[in-house]
Formats: C-alpha cells, sequence, structure tokens
C-alpha cells in the first residue's frame, strides 16, 4: 500500500539546516499494523505528517496506492486524504466549538455525505466506540479516555484505508490506554492498515512489526507476527 | 455546510462573550454611523426630486460684474421672463414670481403664510395638481388666490370646500380662492403655500416693468427636445441684448442643482452642500473601516485559539477555499448581528441626531431602499472584515499547529500593528480637525460685529407701525423693558437693497461700485449699538436730514483721505456726509464690511429693532412689548426674532460641520479603544507565561504594566506623528473658504496627541494592570 524510497525532509531556520528525514526507505502492506519507535527528534512525527499527506518530503518517492504522490500540491493532497487516511493525534484535537456527534460528523461533510447517511453512519461509529450515550456533550465535558474515543471514531467513521497514530495513549492513563489500543486492534483486524508513531515499548507490541528510527533513518525493524 | 458553520460561530460568539461584544459593538456603531450619514444625505440628495420635470425646469439667477469680479444674484429683470419665452425657441414655459409673507384671516383664525405672485405657467411648470378647481380657469380672475390643501384645512378646517370663498389677506385685501392644490413634497427649494397672478402685486408698480430692476425669482421650462446648451447660451446673452450691457448674464440652474449646487464665485459654480455631503460620507466610510479593522484585529490576534480547529479541519480534508468561506460566513453573521444591534442603536438615537442636525429624518424600515442599504453593509462589512483574517488563518499549516508550535505571527503582527495605527490616526484626525472647527466658529462668533446683537430684537413692520412709529416707541420705553427702538428697511444681518452707479466726492470710477442701502430712523444707530467715527447721526426731525446721509468707514475710504464730513454723494439726488459709521458686517460673517450708505427715511422700513433691558426676564419684556404692539397695530400677530438667535443661524451650516465632527470623532475614538482594548486583552494572555515568570523572579506591578503598555504607546505616538500634516492639510484646505479665519496653533497638535496618549493609556493599562496583579502560579501551571 505505502513504498516510500529515499525519502527524505530538511528544517531550515535561519542558521542551521535540519535534516529529519535522512534517505529513509521501507514498504507497508495493506492491513499491516506497524508501529514506529524511536527518541524525540529522531523524525517519526515528520514522517507521519508525509504519511498523511499533511505535508511534502523534499525528496525520494512516496508511492500510495501505486500512486506517486510525493509533489501533489495541497489541492490534490486533500482529495486523497479525506477520502482513504484517518488521523488520531495524541493530543485528540476534537474541536472545542462542537459536540461529539459534530467532530465525528466532519469528515463525512468534507466528503459531501448526505445527511441522512451522516447520521446513520455516525451513530453506528459511536455506538461501536460505546460513547453514543455523549453524543451531544462537547469535548471539555468528557474525560481523556472518551476524547480519544471520540477522535479515533472521527477518524473511523470515512472508512479510511490507512490509520495513521501519533502516540494515541500519550495522554492516557493506563486503563483508558489500553481501551484505545484495544479499538485499533479491532479496526486492523477489520481490515484497516495501522501506522502508529510510539514511545510505549507495551503498546508497540500490539504491532506486527515495528520499525526503530534514529536521526532520520531506520536503524532496526522487527517482526512481530 | 452551512449550518455547521453557522453552528461554530455562534458557539464561538457565545464562548468568547468579551470579544463577541467588542466585535458586534464596535461593527454595530460604525454601521449606526454610517446608517446615519446615509439618512441625512438621501435627505438632502431628495430636495426637488419629486418634481416631475427633472430635466426640463430650470431658475433664472444673474451673474453681476462689479469691480472686475461677477457675483451672483438670485434675481431678474420683470419683463425677462416673457423675453426668454418669445424669443428663446427651446424655452416653453416662464414666469416671474415674487415672495411675499401674507397674514390670512378667517374669522379669529389668522395666520402667516409664505407664497408666491407667480405667472401662470408657474403652474405647469412645477406640474401643481388641482385637488379643487381647475388649473387651466385658476387665474382668469385677477382676484384670484391659489392655496395648498394644508392651508386650506389651517383656515377652514378639515373636509371643507373652499372654492370660490373669499379671503382676507393683511387685514385690507381681499382674494377669491379659485383653487385648492396638493401640498407640495417636504424637501423643495421654494416652498409655497399659496400663489396669486403676479399683476395682483406688479400693477401698481411701474418699476417692474422695465430692465432697470432685478427683484423677480424667475422659472422657466425647456421643452423634452431642447439642447440645455444652446438654450443656456441663448439666455446668457439675452440680457445683454435688452439692455446694452456686458456686465449682467442671466443662465439657467437646474432644478436638479437648487439645494446641492447653489454656490458660485466669480461666475462659476463652486459646489454648496454637495462639499458636505461628499465630506460626511466619506467620513462615514472611514468610521466603517475604523469597525472593519476592529474585526480584523481581533481575529487575527485570537488566531492561536482558532489554529487548532484550522489544523483539524485541514487534517480531515477541508480544503483552503472552505476554510476561506467558513471565516467570511462567520464574519458575515458576525455583521448581521451588528446590523440588528444598529438597528436597535438607530432606534434609540435618531431622535437625538435629528434634534442635532435640525432635521426630521425618519428610520423607514419598510422602505426597500433602506434594507438593501442595511443588507448591503453587512455583506460589505462582513467580507471586508472578515477576508483577511479568513486568508490569514487559513494559511496555517496543519503540520505546524497540530504539533502545538506556535504559530509565528510575524507578518499578521506587522500588519495589525499597521492598522492599529491607522485607526489612532484617523481618530486623531477627527480630534485635531473638531478642535479646530470649534475653534474657527468661536473665532468668528466673538468677532467684533461693529454693532451689538445682544439684547436686540426684530419685529416685522407691518399694518400701521410706521405712522405710529412715535407713539409705539413712546410707549416701549416707557415699560421700562426697551431702552431705544429704531426702523431700518432691512435685517440688520442681510445684504438686502444695494445697487451702482453712484458717484462721490473724491471717488474715480464710482460707478462700478457695488454700494448698500439702509433707509433708518434716527435712533437706529443707538439701537443696534453703532459707533460713530467722525461727524453726527441723524436727527429726530427727518425733514431736516432729508438730504444728509451717513456712511461707513469702508465708504468714507473709496472718498479718499480727510475726513469725510461734508462730501456729496449723488444718487438721482446730491447728499451730504454728515457722519461716517464705523463698519460693521452684515450677510457674510467671514467676509469684509461692504459701503453702506444710510438715508433719514421712514417709508421703506421693513424691520422694527428694539434694543432691551438686560434687567427684566426676557418673558416679561415680550408680554411688555406684545401689549403695546397689540394696542397700536391689533391687526397682526405679535411676532419676533431675537438678532443673536438669527446670528446664531447664520452658522447653521459651520455647526452642522462642528457638532458631527465632534460626534464622529467620538465614535472614532470609542471604536479604535474597543480594538485596542480587545487586543490588549490577548496580548496580556499571550504574555501570561512571560509575565509569571518575570513576576517570580521580581518584576514589580508597574515594571510589568509598563512593558505591556509600552508596544502600544509606540503605535500612538507614530499615529500622532502621521496624523499631525494629514490634519493640517485637511483643516489648512477647509479654513480656505474662510476669508476671516484663525491661525492654525500648535498646541492643539499637542493636545490632541495627548488625549490620545492618555485614552489610550487608560484603554490599555486596564488589561496591563489585571495581568500584572494576576497570580503567576496560576499563568505558569497551565504548561
Amino acid at each position: 500500500m505505502i513504498q516510500i524510497t529515499d525519502l527524505e525532509k530538511f528544517y531550515k531556520t535561519e542558521e542551521v539546516q535540519t535534516i529529519a528525514l535522512n534517505k529513509l526507505s521501507f514498504n507497508v502492506k495493506e492491513g499491516e499494523f506497524v508501529a514506529i519507535m524511536g527518541p524525540s527528534g529522531c523524525g517519526k512525527s515528520t514522517l507521519l505528517n508525509i504519511l498523511g499527506l499533511l505535508d511534502d518530503p523534499d525528496g525520494g518517492s512516496f508511492m500510495f496506492n501505486g500512486t506517486e504522490v510525493a509533489g501533489y500540491n495541497e489541492r490534490k493532497r486533500s482529495e486523497l486524504r479525506k477520502h482513504n487516511i484517518g488521523f488520531v493525534f495524541q493530543s485528540f484535537n476534537l474541536i472545542d466549538e462542537l459536540t461529539v456527534f459534530e467532530n465525528v460528523e466532519l469528515p463525512l461533510i468534507y466528503t459531501g455525505v448526505k445527511p441522512a447517511e451522516r447520521k446513520q453512519q455516525v451513530e453506528a461509529v459511536l455506538e461501536k466506540m460505546q460513547i453514543m450515550h455523549r453524543r451531544n456533550h462537547f469535548p471539555q465535558q468528557l474525560s481523556g479516555g472518551q476524547q480519544q474515543r471520540v477522535a479515533v471514531a472521527r477518524a473511523v467513521v470515512n472508512k479510511p484505508k490507512l490509520i495513521l497514530a501519533d502516540e494515541p495513549t500519550g495522554n492516557l492513563d493506563s486503563t483508558n490506554g489500553n481501551e484505545v489500543m484495544d479499538l485499533l486492534i479491532d479496526l486492523n483486524e477489520a481490515g484497516t492498515t495501522i501506522i502508529m508513531v510510539t514511545h510505549s515499548e507495551h503498546d508497540a507490541k500490539y504491532s506486527h512489526r515495528i520499525i526503530r528510527m534514529l536521526d532520520g533513518q531506520k536503524v532496526t525493524e522487527n517482526i512481530l507476527a | 455546510m452551512i449550518l455547521n458553520y453557522i453552528k461554530i460561530a455562534f458557539r464561538t460568539l457565545r464562548k468568547n462573550k468579551g470579544y463577541s461584544f467588542l466585535n458586534i459593538f464596535g461593527l454595530a456603531i460604525g454601521i449606526t454611523c454610517a446608517s446615519l450619514i446615509f439618512l441625512w444625505v438621501e435627505d438632502e440628495v431628495s430636495f426637488d426630486s419629486d418634481f416631475s420635470k427633472q430635466d426640463q425646469v430650470y431658475y433664472v439667477p444673474t451673474h453681476q460684474e462689479y469691480d472686475g469680479e461677477w457675483r451672483t444674484f438670485n434675481s431678474t429683470p420683470g419683463p425677462f421672463a416673457e423675453a426668454m419665452k418669445a424669443e428663446i425657441p427651446g424655452i416653453v414655459k416662464a414666469s416671474r414670481t415674487k415672495h411675499r409673507d401674507f397674514l390670512f384671516a378667517v374669522n379669529d383664525n389668522a395666520i402667516n403664510s409664505g407664497g408666491r405672485f407667480v405667472d401662470e405657467d408657474f403652474i405647469t411648470i412645477f406640474s401643481l395638481k388641482f385637488v379643487e378647481g381647475y388649473a387651466k380657469e385658476a387665474f382668469n380672475n385677477p382676484e384670484a388666490i391659489v392655496i395648498t390643501q394644508e392651508t386650506a384645512e389651517q383656515l377652514y378646517g378639515k373636509n371643507t370646500k373652499v372654492l370660490g370663498k373669499v379671503l382676507k389677506v393683511d387685514n385690507t385685501d381681499n382674494y377669491l380662492i379659485t383653487g385648492v392644490i396638493e401640498n407640495l413634497p417636504k424637501n423643495v427649494t421654494f416652498p409655497i403655500n399659496w400663489i396669486a397672478p403676479f399683476e395682483r402685486w406688479s400693477g401698481d408698480k411701474e418699476w417692474t416693468n422695465g430692465y432697470g430692476s432685478f427683484f423677480a425669482d424667475t422659472f422657466v421650462e425647456l421643452s423634452p427636445e431642447a439642447d440645455f446648451n444652446a438654450v443656456n447660451d441663448q439666455v446668457l446673452g439675452l440680457l445683454e441684448k435688452k439692455t446694452g450691457d456686458s456686465d449682467s448674464k442671466a443662465f439657467l440652474h437646474s432644478i436638479k442643482d437648487w439645494h446641492l449646487r447653489g454656490n458660485f464665485e466669480n461666475g462659476k459654480q463652486v459646489g454648496g452642500r454637495i462639499d458636505s455631503v461628499r465630506l460626511f460620507t466619506i467620513i462615514a466610510l472611514i468610521i466603517l473601516l475604523i469597525a472593519c479593522i476592529n474585526f480584523m484585529n481581533l481575529s487575527t490576534a485570537r488566531s492561536e485559539k482558532r489554529a487548532n480547529e484550522v489544523g483539524v479541519r485541514k487534517a480531515m480534508g477541508s480544503g483552503r477555499s472552505r476554510l476561506i468561506f467558513q471565516f467570511i460566513s462567520e464574519a458575515l453573521i458576525l455583521s448581521f448581528i451588528a446590523t440588528l444591534v444598529s438597528v436597535l442603536l438607530l432606534f434609540i438615537l435618531l431622535p437625538q441626531f435629528n434634534l442635532l442636525i435640525e432635521r426630521n429624518l425618519v428610520l423607514g424600515l419598510a422602505e426597500p431602499l433602506h434594507i438593501i442599504f442595511l443588507l448591503g453593509i453587512t455583506l460589505v462589512c462582513g467580507v471586508f472584515a472578515g477576508l483577511y483574517p479568513a486568508f490569514y488563518l487559513s494559511s496555517f499549516n496543519p503540520v505546524e499547529v497540530l504539533k502545538g508550535l506556535k504559530v509565528t505571527q510575524g507578518s499578521a503582527t506587522f500588519i495589525r500593528k499597521g492598522l492599529v495605527v491607522g485607526q489612532f490616526t484617523i481618530s486623531i484626525v477627527f480630534i485635531i480637525c473638531t478642535i479646530l472647527v470649534y475653534q474657527q466658529i468661536q473665532h468668528v462668533k466673538n468677532r467684533d460685529l461693529g454693532f451689538d446683537k445682544d439684547q436686540l430684537i426684530s419685529l416685522n413692520v407691518n399694518g400701521t407701525m410706521i405712522e405710529k412709529f412715535d407713539v409705539i416707541k413712546q410707549d416701549l420705553i416707557h415699560t421700562g423693558a426697551v431702552s431705544s427702538v429704531g426702523l431700518n428697511n432691512s435685517g440688520i444681518l442681510n445684504g438686502g437693497n444695494n445697487g451702482s452707479n453712484l458717484t462721490w466726492t473724491g471717488g474715480t470710477d464710482t460707478e462700478d461700485i457695488l454700494i448698500f442701502f439702509r433707509y433708518i430712523s434716527s435712533d437706529f444707530l443707538e439701537t443696534a449699538g453703532m459707533k460713530l467715527a467722525e461727524g453726527r447721526g441723524f436727527s429726530e426731525n427727518v425733514a431736516k436730514d432729508s438730504s444728509s446721509v451717513l456712511i461707513t468707514e469702508s465708504f468714507a475710504k473709496l472718498m479718499g483721505t480727510g475726513s469725510a464730513i461734508g462730501k456729496k454723494v449723488i444718487r438721482d439726488d446730491t447728499y451730504t456726509v454728515i457722519g461716517v459709521v464705523k463698519d460693521y458686517l452684515f450677510e457674510d460673517m467671514y467676509g469684509q464690511s461692504d459701503p453702506v450708505l444710510f438715508f433719514n427715511y421712514l417709508g421703506e422700513s421693513s424691520y422694527m429693532y428694539l434694543k432691551t433691558n438686560p434687567n427684566i426676564e426676557p418673558n416679561e419684556m415680550l408680554s411688555k412689548v406684545e401689549a403695546v404692539m397689540k394696542k397700536h397695530n391689533p391687526a397682526f400677530p405679535f411676532e419676533y426674532s431675537f438678532v443673536d438667535d438669527a446670528f446664531n443661524a447664520k452658522f447653521r451650516s459651520e455647526q452642522l460641520i462642528g457638532k458631527l465632527s465632534q460626534l464622529f470623532a467620538l465614535l472614532a475614538i470609542l471604536i479604535s479603544c474597543l480594538g485596542l482594548f480587545g487586543l490588549a486583552a490577548y496580548t496580556a494572555e499571550q504574555r501570561s507565561k512571560e509575565i509569571g515568570v518575570r513576576k517570580v523572579l521580581g518584576a514589580s506591578v508597574a515594571g510589568i504594566v509598563k512593558l505591556l503598555s509600552k508596544d502600544f504607546l509606540k503605535l500612538v505616538g507614530l499615529s500622532i506623528v502621521i496624523a499631525i500634516p494629514m490634519a493640517w492639510y485637511v483643516i489648512d484646505n477647509w479654513l480656505q473658504n474662510y476669508a476671516y479665519r484663525i491661525e492654525i496653533n500648535w498646541w492643539i497638535f499637542v493636545i490632541a496627541g495627548f488625549v490620545a496618549i492618555v485614552i489610550a493609556m487608560i484603554t490599555v493599562s486596564f488589561q496591563a494592570i489585571k495581568a500584572a496583579l494576576a497570580n503567576p502560579v496560576d499563568s505558569l501551571k497551565t504548561e
């Protein structure tokens, strides 16, 4: 599903140029659950942003479902993104002014789903995440675990082929963290490809494969399953 | 989708009540202000617009040359109307007219009513509609009079047929009502309550038949096919053709220009009220601009709060254009709410505004034009104010904002600072202009007029007031309420009767000089408080001084050096100068004193002036005067006016500008401060962590207030620097309109700058003190 070859990304400030990704290459097959680990600043998040089509690489190739997407403009990326990719963030990133239902509904609005159908799909996913009873609450009225469940619901409501999770349990206690990981496993078992960035060895063990990075390069790759 | 935006907009508003209030209130003030000006402009523009023949009706004034300069007068010779109609093919209708105030009396019901003696064509020119009688027959009877419905109702009550009734005028003449016409529209330059055949007035005045006297207001109607320029060229040449003199030229003045473009200078049209209309339209736009700037500033300043939302929406697949659309929709919703608030404000403020500008404007929310205006202003404000924030907010990079990186506000901060400077520059310009306009008005009002306008009242001369002048005077003085009484043929403040073709001792080319004539009683000078520079005044014995004249100093200068006493002035007869009166001002209070020639003659008197006793209450004084007038002139209602009121009325348009610029300066400052207040609040919030750290490290409250206020004060300082030359330029231009004007003092700018700084400081320091007093523990633990 994903093939990246010699991917490069630089950050420039006035005085120094930092290499975030240094000729990074790996593949992810459809249905895989890949964990990416490494110390702060090793380029994990940069990689995830590029994989999520939020950011553009400075060099190398990025094939998504057999199409070269490196160099796509914002419009094309946005189009591809909204149909194929769901995001789960460490800090949830729910919109405070929208209710649980409306937050989850958002991706469907952007893909142009009809209101009646939207309602059905949102309710189904809320039901599945067991937060239906909170549908009219605002994010601030929920616990961290509940907020992340809403975020996961939002990520999957569009039935994306790929879910990118950026330390999904980073802001949660272990009980809530495990619940979220269980949700991801369920999704993966149902066929969704998942790429997760994490600091937690515990969480990484849920995956099929762990890619370890340092200074923008892949250092090891452990296959777990 | 739209629903989603509306929802989020309302929730954002509710969640940030303070911010929403500042934004909506600021914009609402701007819209209110623009609406008030719109209503006023609409009223101004509507003058004479209800008459149907907008492209065909013209008034005929004349340019006349005196001393190489062309002055413009609202008068033409009697036979000119007929001559134009007969000799200029494009002119199909023409009417002489003469304005008069009538006293109508029906039983005990007496009213004063202004109207015109006119030629029959007048009816067609103004498309007067008859509700009783017929236009064609109305002027068949030489004693005819046609009155408006309103006048008919005032005299005879509602629903009374008045056709054929005989109407007593000035208690002496009988007029036959031959028609009733619909009331004229509200805003007309030449209002009338009645019309009567011109000959009724001119019949016994032989001089109205020649070209020697300019006295008639003349109106013409052009045929629809006529070429204006061709017709006007012929009108311009016709007076010379008739009189052989090239120093008088009549011209056509379109009905569309009567109200707004009525000023002429040296034979050229130089605007008029249109200048004020333009000025205030620009001011309205500027105030709206300030209000929109507030919106932009507050929206971009708090963008960090929205940054996360932008990031999420982009990650979810929203394109930039959708976000732009969303933010503009939000701005539109906000500006719509602001419009609703401003309609409320208008309801409250319009009566006050009407008092201020002495008009009777109505809100008229049912009028399509007003609805369109409000919707238009909502749209323009929303889109204009929302555009920059929308582009700015939607440009955020989702990667950065979702990572929680601080949005780098470099360009936005710069633009925001620029906008604050813009706002304050405008506000300071307004403050400076307000002070200077006020100064200029006071300057002229306190000018030495050459007479004493205080405690001076004027009565219109009518009935038997001239014959009984001596007894009236005696009785008035006897009451103790009046110390002196004098007669004059002309209002003391008015230009009035004038002419040229005089000769006098010591003058050359005297025929071209325009001299103003006054026919006064001997005690007029004392009554008006005018002073003699040399010689003596008229004696009480009119016969003794029948060939004596008084002149003003500026006339004396025309006679060369040395005493003017004993010199001769020839105007048909020869008169001897017996006294020189100190120059006094009339007509144009900003101008120079024109030369005046006084005759000792009561027969032409139109005004009786009374110098009243300042120690007696005005009401008591008036009732005493009224008693005397009722006794000697019982047939006429007692009507009076205070000269200082009339004097103040001369400054109406300046005072309007003065009052409005005060109002707008206040509003501009208010709106700017709302914006500054909001910005200060956000700056304090943004820097709360820094403030916390500084406090922990030992910074004082004063030190932190200074830290937070400094940046804003720098901006205000910059505004002052920019505003001073702008204000100087604007006000210097305005002052050029006045011959008698103030010098622009540097300390005005110091005061204005000081005021701006103090206001800004109060606004900012409120937030700064709040931030400085906050417990640093709270701001530090949030991280």
